[in-house]
Parts: C-alpha cells; structure tokens; sequence
C-alpha cells in the first residue's frame, strides 16, 4: 500500500502526540505532588495559545520569542495559581478540588468567550506556509518545532526530576507525603514548583499548538477531558507514563481518523480509559512520579 | 418547624405551583417554572447521589440525555406512545448506570468521578458523531406534540401550561419519592457511608449497593425527565448533553447544601429564576456561577444546609443555665 | 465445647515486613479476653484483618462456625463480629440515636422495598431498635444527649457512643480497638463499669490495649503479641511474670532486672 501515507499519518499522530504529553504531564505532575485534580488545566493552555496569537499576530513577536514569553507566563500564573487558590486546599483534597479548579475554569472559559468570542483565529506567518520534506513525507515547519520543543521538555523535566535537589524532592512528595515532611522536605516550596513546571508545560504547549491548529476559547475544554484520560492510561501520577500514553493516543487518533470511516476519533481516548480501568486499573505503566 | 407545620407549608405551596398557569397566561413564567421543574429533579437527583451518599458524579446529565434520546427515537422513529418510550428510556438509563457504576465503584470513589465525567463527554460525542443513530449535530428538529389518553381523558400537551402541568406533576412526583428515600433508613445507611465509610462497613452496610441505588434512582428520574424535557423543547440535539446542565446542577446542590433536600430545592429555585434576574450574557452568568462555586470551596462548602447544620449545633453546645437536661429537640428536616 | 471465635495461622506480611507472624487462638462464649503486647507488635493488624479492613495473606477465622476469611467487611460484621476502631469513629452529622439506628439496621433482615413502604412490620423494627438504643445510651450515661448530634461529644463520650454501637445489633462477638486510650481515670473506670455490665449481659469481648492494668483488672484471659508472634496466653497473674512477655515490653536487660528486682 502507500507507505508514505500511513508515514504521515505517523508523524502527525506523533505530533499532536507530543503536544498532548505537554499538557498532561503537567497535570500528572500536579496530581502526583499535590493529590489534586487541575480541572481548569486546559483553559491555561488556551489561553497560552490566545496570548502567543495576540504576541504574533498584533505585536509580530517572532516564533521563538513568543514560545519562551508564554512559558513564562506560564510558570508565572501556575506560581500564583497555587499560592493564590490551591495553597487553601489541604487534606482530603480531592473533590474540593475538583469543584474548585471546575470553578476556575467556568470562569476563565467563559470570560475568554465574553472577551474574544468564540471565534476561531489563525496565526498567519512566514512560518505557516514553510515545510519540510523528508522524504515523501511533508512536515511543516511548526509542528517539527513542535515535536522539537516537546522532546526537549521531556528532556528537561527528566533532569529536574532526577538531578535537582528540588526535583527530588517532588517525587518524594508524590511517593509519601509524610514521610517528606519528616525528612525536612518544604512541601509549599514542593508544591508551588510542581503547579508552575505544570502550568508552565500548558503555556509552553498552547505557544506551540497556536501556529498548527486555530485557536479559540473553546480549545481547553475538549483538551482537559483527554488528558484526565491520558493520565488514567498512563497510571495517576506517572509523568513518563502520561507522556508515552498521550503520544501514543496522538497516533492511535490519527490513525483512526485516517482510516476508519466512522469520524468517532474523540471517543479513542475515553474508550481507552475505560478499558484500562477495567483491565489494569493502576494504568499501564502504575502509580508513582517516575520519569 | 414541626411536622404538622411542614406538611401544611408543602400543601401550601403546592397549590400555589399548580394554580400559576391558571394567574398568568405570561409564557415566560411558565417557561421559568418548567426550566425549574426539570433542573430541580436534576439537582435532586445529584444530591442524592453525592449530597446524601457522598458519590460526586457527573453522569446525570448523560442520563438526562439518554433518556430524552431514547424517548424521541422510540417515538419518531418506532411510533410508540411518549409514555412507554420516556419508561424505556428511563429503563436504559438506569441499565447504562449500572454498568458505568458497578465497573468503576469497585476502584474507588476517585475513579468513577473522573469516568462519569469521560461519560458524560462520551455521550455528547456518540451523540454529535454518530448521525445514523442520532442524525449528529442537525439533531431532530419538529418532534410532535404528546397525548395523554386516560378512559375519559384526552389531553393534548401543546400549549406552555400543558407542559407545565406535565413537567411540574413529575417534578412532585420525583422529590416525593426522593424525600420518602432520604427519610428512611435507606437515606440513613447513605449518609452514614457519606459520613463515615469504614464506620457504616464494620455495621454491615453495603456501600456499593447503596451508591448503585443512588445511582440508579438518579439515572431513573433525570432519564424521565430528559425524555419530557425535550418534547417541550420540540428539538432534540448534542446540546442536550451540555456541561451547562452539570455546572448548573453542581450550583444549585453546593450552595442549597449537599445532603439538604429543602436548601437544594430552594436553591434550584434561585437558579431557574436567575437568569431572568441577572440579565447578563450566558457567559458573564457563567462567569458568576464560576465564582459561586470558587468561592463555596474555599469558604462554605456546606452551602445553606451546612450553615443550618452548625446552627443547630450551636444551640446544642450553649451552656446549660439550669441542671435540667436540654429538652429534646423537634426532629430538623433533612 | 468448641470456641465461638477460632482463629488459626493469621499471617499479614507489609513490604517484606511480617507484621502478624501466625497467630492462632480461640476465644469462648462470653469471655472477655485481652490483647496486649508493645508497639508495632501486630495488635490493630490482627483486628483489622479478623474484620475484614485488611486482606491477611494466610491463616483461617471463624465465629460460631461459619467461615469469615476473606470476607467484606460489612458481610463479616453482619456474621456477629463488630469492632471499634482506635480513632473513634462516629457519624458526626447524625444524632447519637441516628447512630445506634444505623448500627442495628443491617441486622434485622428487612428489605429495601418494604423499608420504603413503611409497613407495619418496619415500624415495629424501628420502634424496637429505638428502644434498645436508649437502653443502651443510659447504660453509657448519654441518654440526655439522644437528639443531638454525634460532634457534640467529647473524646471520652465519644468512646463511650462507640462501644454502645458496636452492640447494638446484638453481635456474637465484640472487638474494641484501644476503649480508653487518651481518656482520663475516671472515664477509664467508667468504661470498665459498662465493659463489664455488657458482659454481664452476654457479650462475648476482644479487647486491644495498651494500658496493661486496665486489661489485667478487667480480663479473665490475656493473650501477648510481640513482633506479630503470639508468645503468651493465660490468666493475668501467670502473664504479669512471663520471663517473655516481661522482655518483651521491657528489653532483655530489663526483663532479667524485673525478675530480679
């Protein structure tokens, strides 16, 4: 058959593959260290993609100058995100937190509606309309910066997780609350960075999505759903497992789209999610901060 | 207030409910009045679940939507009578329930949150994605006007009051059979499971029978529900599985207080009346109601029966002036 | 005649941690038996597993004769084995005859459908259970406080509610978990008074402590736990000189100054 179609559909599914990892490692992380569920995790991410649209398309900020300002942004709003709202939550978190992050979200998606209204916006650049051929396959520029920039976070974050004094700390956190706390370990300090790094993934995902797809104020919501599922799949709490789910989802969608005549694509992922926690509820890689 | 006063207050009210399409021909209070009739069994039975059992669910509003789905296929497509098909509906529901229930409660009460929340997502995909079953995002537009046919009655439902009549009858009907759970020993096992889990096992309490029951009864009432709904709708499409409805829900049972069935009665009230009140846009009210439930998290997540609760304990820690005992109180409504 | 509770080879092993190390014994009708032993040596894990709230990775229970390994916790305590628990549970929400009524309800074979209808053999359940249950509220001194709600009560009254519930449906057979830990001496004899009368009046008791004297005064049978092995089981006055049970508690060292001193 066409090899080069299915390596297209590969490499597609790769990319939206490793933007989905994005996103739902940062929610792992904030589960794993916090035990709370960041309902509102999509909406950071679109309006990260808002921000990078207006950066480029009204202020004409180059590609890579809007991808590290978003992020920033990004860490900023997760640092005080956390020291503003989910510092208040202590204990048995979960559903509070839940209803509470639901709460953010109500607000900041609709008053990105109320101020930008629902309509979809493109970026519009230089960059748009150049590719990359390898092959005969056909990659356009943003989505290979893309799966570049997602790879170098995953790098990123491994290192931190394992080579930083703080990022030990984290998944020390994530394992054993208590016995962290025992240890001398600053569970605030802990959980803040774990909020910023997650939040700051969403912002650094939205900066490298707005050029591909159209941005929107919907765009969050339809995300958040997938990545509670990506996270299910990949086991609570497991960063390295959210990461290869989601990238495997991303295929797996895309194959799906490509081939099969029933346009149900969004309904992989919960489909999965529901096998997996009928089947091997601990997801497929277990439970555990572990990169 | 006593029971003889309660029961005089319900009586009270009642009449007052029923005789509003005989003092206004406005179609926009009966419009109010069946929004509110509809959304108050929602958030009924959302209270049940999680006010009484401790069980956050999203799945009501894909019940809600399958009920209404089932009702208008059956009839459109199959030609059987509302009632039967809105019964069908209800009964597919409750199956859809237990399934959904049983595979995930036996994880934890974590998991099933966040797979009736997929579900409730779920549904509104197969519904917008699936158009041989569905017809997809147009929906069914035009769906015909029911009949009640009793020996000696015929009654053509087609005007407001009619659905009115129709949607405020079964809204009596369904927090009547919620009141009669939650005061039995039934609602008492539930709350003891929502209050305290391992203490309600070492007693011989069954918490995933009494969460399946909830859960059941839930998916019953807003199946019913969703199946008349949507004949006063006279169009049926993905929109019915809206999150709109769940945020509107989890309002009205934070603020009336999980586990109150007056405050979340009351407080379904407030919100069928205020976007009348608060004429803002859909999405500054949303905005608001994002704020409310902010706000209730962080501050008062016992809503009004929470903050009645407390009352009630403050009179029971007063200091006792005299040696006598406090005189027993009067039984407080659940 | 054989033993109510008969427990044989009771193994929980915690990450590579053998926390109950084959434990086995029997406890008679209407015995109060006692359950000491030192920190960590397996005390609450062999309630918790007899009950059901931890799966035991070997051994057999059962009581009367039915079979309760690896049973559901609630299908155990409606067998007739109830517990308390060491951090006191209540129903907070619920006024303390609300929690007597819930804790009879499972056990007097009435349906869900006929408790909705109300009949009238459902009124009659009801109206004995509330009857026991303010029985057994003025046994524990807290009939006053029928009607209010279980977050009113201090620590010790809330022990006192506990004990009370865990009898209220009439079990074969009663597991405390630490009655009176953290309790003042008064309440501690208050406890042992209502300890005894419920004994008095047929029910057979396990009880798990750390305060050894309250043990040794009440119980007729003391069996000791050290390491999660059983290593002593008798009357008090044959465990108060055990060499074992002496270096158990006190170390070697101590132990040898003990038996000397």
């Amino acid at each position: 058959m066409d090899l080069s179609f299915y390596a297209q559909l590969l490499l597609n599914g790769i990319v939206i593959g490793v933007i989905y990892a994005l996103v739902a490692m940062g929610l792992s992380l904030i589960f794993g260290v916090l035990e709370i569920v960041n309902f509102a995790h999509g909406e950071f991410y679109m309006l990260a993609s808002m921000l990078a649209y207006f950066l480029t398309a009204h202020w004409s900020f180059d590609y890579w100058t809007t991808i590290v300002v978003v992020t920033a942004v990004g860490l900023a709003v997760g640092y005080v995100l956390f020291e503003g709202l989910l510092l208040a939550l202590r204990g048995e978190a979960f559903e509070r937190s839940i209803l509470l992050t639901m709460g953010l979200s109500m607000v900041l998606q609709n008053g990105a509606v109320f101020l930008f209204t629902t309509t979809p916006r493109m970026i519009e650049t230089p960059l748009s309309y150049q590719n990359v051929q390898l092959g005969e396959v056909r990659l356009p520029v943003a989505r290979l910066y893309a799966l570049i920039l997602g790879v170098a976070a995953f790098a990123a974050l491994y290192l931190i997780l394992h080579h930083t004094r703080l990022g030990k700390a984290m998944r020390g956190v994530a394992q054993n609350r208590a016995a962290a706390m025992m240890v001398g370990i600053d569970t605030r300090v802990v959980s803040r960075l774990a909020v910023a790094i997650g939040i700051g993934l969403s912002g650094l995902a939205g900066a490298a999505l707005a050029p591909i797809y159209s941005v929107h104020p919907l765009m969050g919501f339809a995300f958040v759903f997938k990545a509670f599922a990506i996270i299910i799949i990949g086991g609570l709490g497991n960063v390295s497992g959210a990461a290869i789910a989601a990238v495997m989802l991303g295929v797996i969608e895309s194959f799906a789209g490509g081939l099969l005549p029933l346009a149900m694509t969004d309904a992989v992922a919960f489909i999965a999610m529901i096998a997996v926690l009928l089947l091997r509820p601990q997801g497929l890689f277990g439970r555990g901060v572990r990169v | 207030m006593s029971r003889r006063g309660l029961l005089l207050a319900v009586i009270a009210g009642l009449v007052a409910l029923f005789a509003v399409p005989l003092l206004t021909d406005n179609d926009y209070v009966l419009a109010l009045g069946i929004s509110f009739a509809a959304m108050s069994v929602l958030a009924g039975g959302l209270n049940l679940v999680w006010g009484y059992t401790g069980l956050l669910s999203f799945a009501q509003v894909g019940f809600f939507g399958i009920g209404a789905y089932a009702a208008v296929l059956l009839v459109v497509d199959l030609g059987w009578s509302l009632w039967a098909a809105v019964a069908a509906g209800a009964a597919l529901s409750v199956a859809v329930a237990l399934l959904v229930g049983y595979s995930s409660l036996r994880l934890s009460r974590h998991a099933f949150a966040i797979v009736s929340l997929s579900f409730a997502l779920l549904c509104a995909i197969v519904a917008r994605d699936w158009p041989d079953l569905t017809r997809g995002s147009m929906g069914i537009p035009g769906l015909p006007p029911p009949t009640l046919t009793l020996p000696g009655l015929r009654w053509r439902i087609v005007d407001p009051a009619d659905f009115y009549y129709l949607l405020m009858g079964f809204a009596v009907i369904a927090h009547g059979l919620i009141y009669v759970v939650v005061t039995s020993r039934l609602g008492r096992a539930m709350r003891a499971i929502k209050l305290n889990e391992p203490l309600a096992q070492s007693q011989g309490v069954n918490p995933l029978s009494y969460r399946l029951l909830a859960l059941s009864l839930s998916a019953a009432l807003s199946g019913v529900v969703g199946g008349l709904f949507v004949f006063y709708l006279t169009i049926i499409d993905p929109s019915i599985f809206d999150f709109y409805y769940t945020e509107t829900m989890l309002i009205s049972v934070v603020i009336g207080g999980p586990g109150s069935f007056w405050g979340v009665l009351a407080s379904s009230a407030v919100m069928a009346a205020l976007p009348d009140l608060l004429r803002f846009t859909t999405d500054l009210r949303m905005v608001l109601y994002g704020v409310a439930l902010i706000a209730a998290m962080l501050v008062f997540p016992g809503g009004i029966g929470g903050w009645l609760y407390r009352r009630r304990l403050a009179r029971w820690r007063r200091p006792q002036s005299q040696l006598q005992p406090q005189p027993p109180q009067p039984k407080a409504a659940p | 005649m054989t033993a109510l509770l008969q427990v044989r080879n009771l193994t929980k092993r915690y990450f590579g941690l053998t926390a109950v190390d084959d434990v086995s014994f029997d406890v008679e009708a209407g015995a109060i038996v006692g359950l000491i032993g030192p920190n960590g040596s397996g005390k609450s894990t062999s309630i918790d597993c007899l009950s059901g709230f931890q799966p035991a990775d070997g051994g057999r229970w059962s009581l009367a004769g039915v079979d309760l390994t690896a049973l559901a916790p609630h299908r155990i305590a409606r067998a007739g084995l109830t517990r308390s628990f060491q951090t006191v549970r209540a129903y907070d929400e619920l006024t303390l005859l609300e929690n007597l009524q819930v804790a009879a309800q499972e056990n007097d074979e009435i349906g869900w459908l006929p408790s909705l209808l109300h009949g009238a053999k459902v009124r009659a359940a009801e109206a004995a259970a509330e009857a026991r249950a303010r029985d057994l509220l003025a046994t524990v001194g807290l009939a006053d406080y029928a009607d209010a709600p279980a977050a009113i009560l201090s620590y010790g009254q809330r022990k006192l509610l506990a004990i009370a519930a865990s009898i209220m449906s009439r079990p074969r057979l009663v597991v405390l978990d630490e009655p009176v830990a953290g309790v003042n001496p008064t309440m501690v004899r208050r406890i042992e008074a209502v300890i005894r009368k419920l004994n008095e009046e047929g029910a057979t008791l396990v009880i798990v402590e750390h305060n050894v004297d309250f043990i040794m005064s009440l119980c007729r049978r003391v069996i000791v736990l050290d390491q999660g092995a059983k290593i002593a089981d008798g009357p008090p006055s044959l465990i108060r000189s055990d060499p074992r049970v002496l270096a158990a508690y006190l170390g070697k060292a101590g132990a040898e100054e003990a038996a000397h001193g």
